[in-house]
């Protein structure tokens, strides 16, 4: 099997069968050379597994790193964990051979950099006489399993040093810049570079270019430009081995949508230290692969921070871990790290740590990380007594009477394209047109989700949802409202059958009085105290809905703090029916409002139960039926309680509304 | 009249009435005002003779009372069993209602940490960035703090991107010690896509006292895993990183769908990562007014959505606020 997945079978090939292939680079994935066939080095025998010859079968961990730790992004920063892990010595990167010659070789490249804050290190070393060409084997298959592509020994070796130590490079061709210098600057306004994946971006002042005597040649640390990459014919290379400041690159790389390797450690912010190891490990393998030789050096830096010193306690550490780690093994951890420890415990922190390492809490996470799994389950010991709040507990009342009265919740976005209140709260970007304003009532999510639910074919349904709204103005944030809304399959009966089962349940007697919204069936909306109930309007869906919303803060307000005892046993109730017939803009909540006034508190309920329309009431009139029962809870009524009650009932009705009592 | 004899033939007729009419026609033969017994009751003129009558009057009269309550309940049983019908039938169906997902998984986080001792907080979803980011230790630069991330109305105002700004305002408001769960509404500025909406729920827990210990926090969240995904459930810890806690470690739960040998859900590792804590930092405890020496705390956070999915199956968010009630029945 190929890298890519094809399968290599026999097959017929000009009328004979061919039972292999020979592959080149490329079919390999190995690197980019499809102009043959891989010849290897020192004729292996055939039938030899190719991963015994190059060092192909390594395993690859696929490690995940935190934005703290771009020291790890490197596997000499990983080896450092590991030696830790298993108390091991972890040697120093090998440079021999690959440093600088010295200070008398200084300044034989031209190098400036106008600007220290966003380069505070640039180190420039120059190579005649390199011979490009294909890396070996080895270092292309590391690249390979790192992810990337080999592409010649040149740019291979700042590759392979990037993921050896984490510090990024760039070659040049320095016979393509203009007056053979580099500037480290701001671009000007209105420069562009084409960068090596071919675009041409526009640069603005607040881009770090590496400059020529004319013009950018480089990105600063995320990409350079075609007309200063190395080729086949480069035969003179600066190598930059710098450090660039992380804020500047992460704008830049955001900005353009250009992520890199580089740009990509850059803006987690990379040691200015490990510049010279990385200049170092670099030339040495320049000289090795290339044949070059070392023409000179410049380096440019500001001041390099300081190591930080935290004062640090290891009882501080273990009592905020919950183990006891013995003083040795917490020296031992922090020492194999890097940080110098001394007999009174200051913490001296390395320089690829500076920025993450400031304070104690940092050196105890150190510690603590390499122990993680011993650290024992133990929970709080002094902790308090805990219930829900009143308005919780009565939040998950009205869930459960909604629940109850056989509705199913839903979960509808917060955001909408729209909003009926033109003072609705609106984000000025918002991801897109239709989630751009917070809603301040719920109708839109139920009207939207019985309709999906109907156009799947779904039946019986009762939605609702338990949710905040956003009410305006912002001053300067918003009121935040939990609203209960829902929506009924049937029309008004249901929905208001629905609001009167929540009012039981949480012991509110409502009142209804008769409203118009504009979302409404014009005749069919009725207000209460706490929100509103009605019919949609026809307009708005298909079929008969019945939907409605209730504000919480309104709702709880009035539900009662603790329920008295009232004796509706002892003394048994008098029913009967009493049937009036009055004008038909009479509500029914009026005449029983009428009669509570009327009859007292021995009117114990007075329940509409029949509306008639017809000849034996008359044009303009209705006759509404009511059941009623009278108790008192001190004494039994008598007929004659009875017939006085209903007496003060009749007269009052007659009175207000010019009610008739009906046989 | 014999006596014995009398009542040996009444007895063997009460015996062999096999209907309530056949009784009630004996009964009137043997104790119906022209019945030989109450005709001998009536002209019984010694005490003796008079009781032994009375006596078998007695006991003919249970006898009659017994055998027909016996036949009346045969007769029911008789009528009740013609009435037997197909049972497996369903029944009258009350409407029912369905309570959503993420409301039963909400209810589950809120009473088991009311049961360790935790208050629940709702907190406000429109935050300004000084809760939500400055005083949770991200600086100006921070990446969540871009526009890219989370949505803002205006330049200090923000839809929370976490709950954990309703702990920053339940610590200013008090003294520690402080135990508190928030749930809730938050928003990123996400694509819709399967695993991605750009309002979902978190719960993220709050625990500041002295003495407080990364060990609490491992055991307060093994009890939570435990709780969610089996008793038999492991917990594991690495390390993470968070402006808000320092140390910082990442939940992962052993996988309750392979027990560890490795499926697509745990992407063969045998652990599912479930969401971010630590200790809280010591400068978001400054930040409210709280000594870091005095004090310590742990802090975490984890999706709803994600709770719900992994442990339900649910393939896709968008489920959750599509709200089909086909989908909605099934919990």
């Amino acid at each position: 099997m190929l890298p890519g997945g094809q399968k290599l079978e026999a097959a017929k090939l000009r009328g004979e069968v061919s039972e292999g292939m020979i592959l080149s680079e490329r079919e390999l994935e190995l690197g980019q050379d499809h102009s043959g066939i891989l010849v290897l080095d020192d004729g292996p025998e055939p039938g030899t597994p190719l991963a015994d010859v190059l060092p192909l079968a390594d395993d690859v961990l696929d490690l995940e790193i935190t934005p703290n730790r771009p020291d790890l992004l490197s596997v000499y920063g990983i080896a450092r964990e590991v030696a830790v892990i298993y108390d091991a010595d972890l040697a120093p990167p090998d440079v021999s051979g690959g440093q600088s010659p010295g200070p008398g070789r200084n300044g034989q490249v031209d190098v400036q950099v106008e600007d220290l804050e966003g380069c505070p290190r640039y180190i420039g070393r120059l190579f005649e006489n390199v011979a490009i060409g294909p890396s070996p084997a080895w270092l292309k298959a590391r690249l390979v399993a790192a992810g990337m592509r080999p592409i010649s020994n040149i740019v291979d070796v700042t590759n392979y040093v990037m993921l050896g130590l984490g510090n990024p490079l760039h070659a040049f061709d320095t016979t393509k810049l203009d007056e053979s210098r580099i500037v480290v600057r701001r671009a000007r306004k209105g420069e562009t570079i084409r960068t090596l994946d071919g675009e041409t971006r526009k640069l603005e002042p607040t881009d770090l270019v590496i400059a020529d005597a004319s013009k950018p040649v480089a990105l600063a640390g995320i990409m350079g430009s075609e007309d200063s990459e190395v080729d086949e014919s480069t035969t003179t290379v600066l190598l930059e081995a710098a450090n660039f400041e992380p804020l500047t690159i992460l704008r830049s790389s955001e900005r353009l949508g250009l992520r890199t390797e580089g740009s990509g450690r850059w803006e987690k912010g990379v040691d200015p230290y490990l510049a010279e190891t990385a200049a170092d490990l670099a030339t040495r393998l320049i000289l090795e692969l290339t044949g070059a030789s070392f023409a000179g050096e410049t380096e440019v830096a500001a001041e390099l921070p300081e190591r930080p010193v935290v004062s640090f306690r290891p009882e501080r550490a273990n009592a905020l871990i919950g183990l006891e780690l013995a003083d040795k093994e917490q020296r031992r951890i922090l020492t194999g790290l890097g940080f110098d420890v001394t007999k009174d415990w200051n913490v001296i922190v390395p320089t690829w740590r500076a920025r993450d390492v400031t304070r104690e809490a940092d050196v105890v996470e150190e510690v603590a990380r390499f122990h993680l799994n011993e650290v024992p389950f133990t929970l709080p010991l002094r902790r308090t007594g805990a219930r829900l709040t009143r308005e919780q507990r009565l939040r998950r009342l009205v869930e459960e009477a909604l629940v109850g009265a056989g509705c199913s919740e839903i979960y509808t976005t917060t955001l909408l394209p729209d909003d009926a209140d033109p003072n609705a709260l609106r984000l000025p970007t918002p991801l897109t047109s239709d989630q751009a304003v917070l809603r301040t009532t719920l109708l839109e999510g139920l009207v939207t989700t019985a309709r999906s639910n109907l156009d799947v074919g779904n039946e019986h349904i009762r939605l609702f949802e338990l949710a905040r709204v956003f009410l305006p103005p912002a001053d300067p944030r918003p009121e935040e409202h939990w609203r209960a809304g829902g929506i009924v399959q049937g029309g008004f009966g249901p929905a208001k059958g629905v609001v009167e089962t929540l009012h039981e349940a949480l012991k509110i007697e409502p009142s209804f009085e008769r409203t118009q919204l504009p979302f409404l069936h014009p005749g069919k909306g009725a207000a209460f105290e706490a929100g509103w109930v009605g019919e949609l309007h026809p307009e708005r869906l298909e079929g008969e809905w019945g939907v409605f919303e209730v504000d919480l803060p309104a709702l709880f307000a009035r539900v009662p703090e603790r329920l008295v005892y009232q004796d509706v046993i002892t003394f048994p109730a008098l029913r009967q029916d009493l049937a009036f017939s009055v004008p038909e803009g009479v509500s029914a909540a009026e005449l029983v409002t009428a009669a509570r006034e009327a009859a007292g508190p021995e009117l114990h309920e007075m329940r509409p139960f029949d509306v008639y329309r017809g000849d034996q009431v008359g044009e303009g009139r209705k006759s509404i039926a009511f059941a009623v029962s009278f108790q008192s809870p001190e004494r039994t009524l008598t007929d004659e309680d009875a017939a006085r009650l209903r007496e003060q009932i009749v007269s009052a009705l007659a009175e207000r509304f010019g009610a008739e009592l009906r046989a | 009249m014999d006596p014995n004899a009398l009542e040996t033939e009444a007895q063997s007729a009460i015996a062999a009435a096999s209907s309530p009419d056949e009784l009630e026609q004996e009964r009137v033969r043997y104790l119906g005002r022209k019945s030989e017994l109450k005709q001998a009751l009536r002209e019984v003129r010694d005490r003796e003779s008079g009781m032994t009558l009375n006596a078998l009057r007695e006991r003919l009269e249970t006898a009659f009372a017994g055998r027909e309550e016996a036949l009346r309940g045969a007769e029911l049983e008789q009528l009740l069993g013609e009435e037997s019908f197909d049972v497996t039938l369903p029944g009258a169906e009350p409407p029912r209602g369905h309570y959503h997902l993420i409301t039963q998984i909400r209810r589950e986080v809120e009473d088991i940490f009311v049961g360790l001792g935790y208050e629940v907080v709702d907190g406000d979803e429109v935050e300004d960035t000084y809760h939500l980011f400055d005083a949770l230790n991200m600086a100006p630069g921070h990446v969540t703090r871009s526009p890219l991330h989370t949505l803002y109305l205006n330049g200090d105002t923000v839809l929370r991107t976490e709950t954990s700004a309703s702990q920053i305002r339940v610590m200013e408001s008090r003294e520690p010690p402080v135990y508190m769960v928030s749930l809730g509404r938050v928003y990123r500025r996400d694509t819709i896509e399967a695993k991605n909406f750009p309002i979902f729920h978190q719960v993220e827990g709050l625990a500041v006292a002295e003495g407080i210990t990364l060990g609490d926090l491992k055991g307060t969240l093994l009890h939570l895993c435990r709780a969610f995904f089996g008793e038999d459930q492991q917990v594991r810890f690495s390390t993470d990183f968070f402006p808000f806690t320092e140390p910082s470690v990442q939940l992962a739960v052993s996988c309750f769908l392979c027990n560890g040998a490795g499926c697509r859900t745990c992407k063969y590792t045998g652990w599912i990562e479930l969401g971010g804590s630590g200790l809280v930092d010591p400068n978001v405890l400054r930040n409210v007014g709280y000594d870091p020496e005095q004090v310590s705390g742990f802090a975490f956070g984890i999706g709803l959505e994600r709770i719900a999915m992994l442990r339900h199956g649910v393939p896709d968010i968008r489920l959750f606020w599509e709200n089909d009630l086909r989908f909605l029945a099934q919990f």
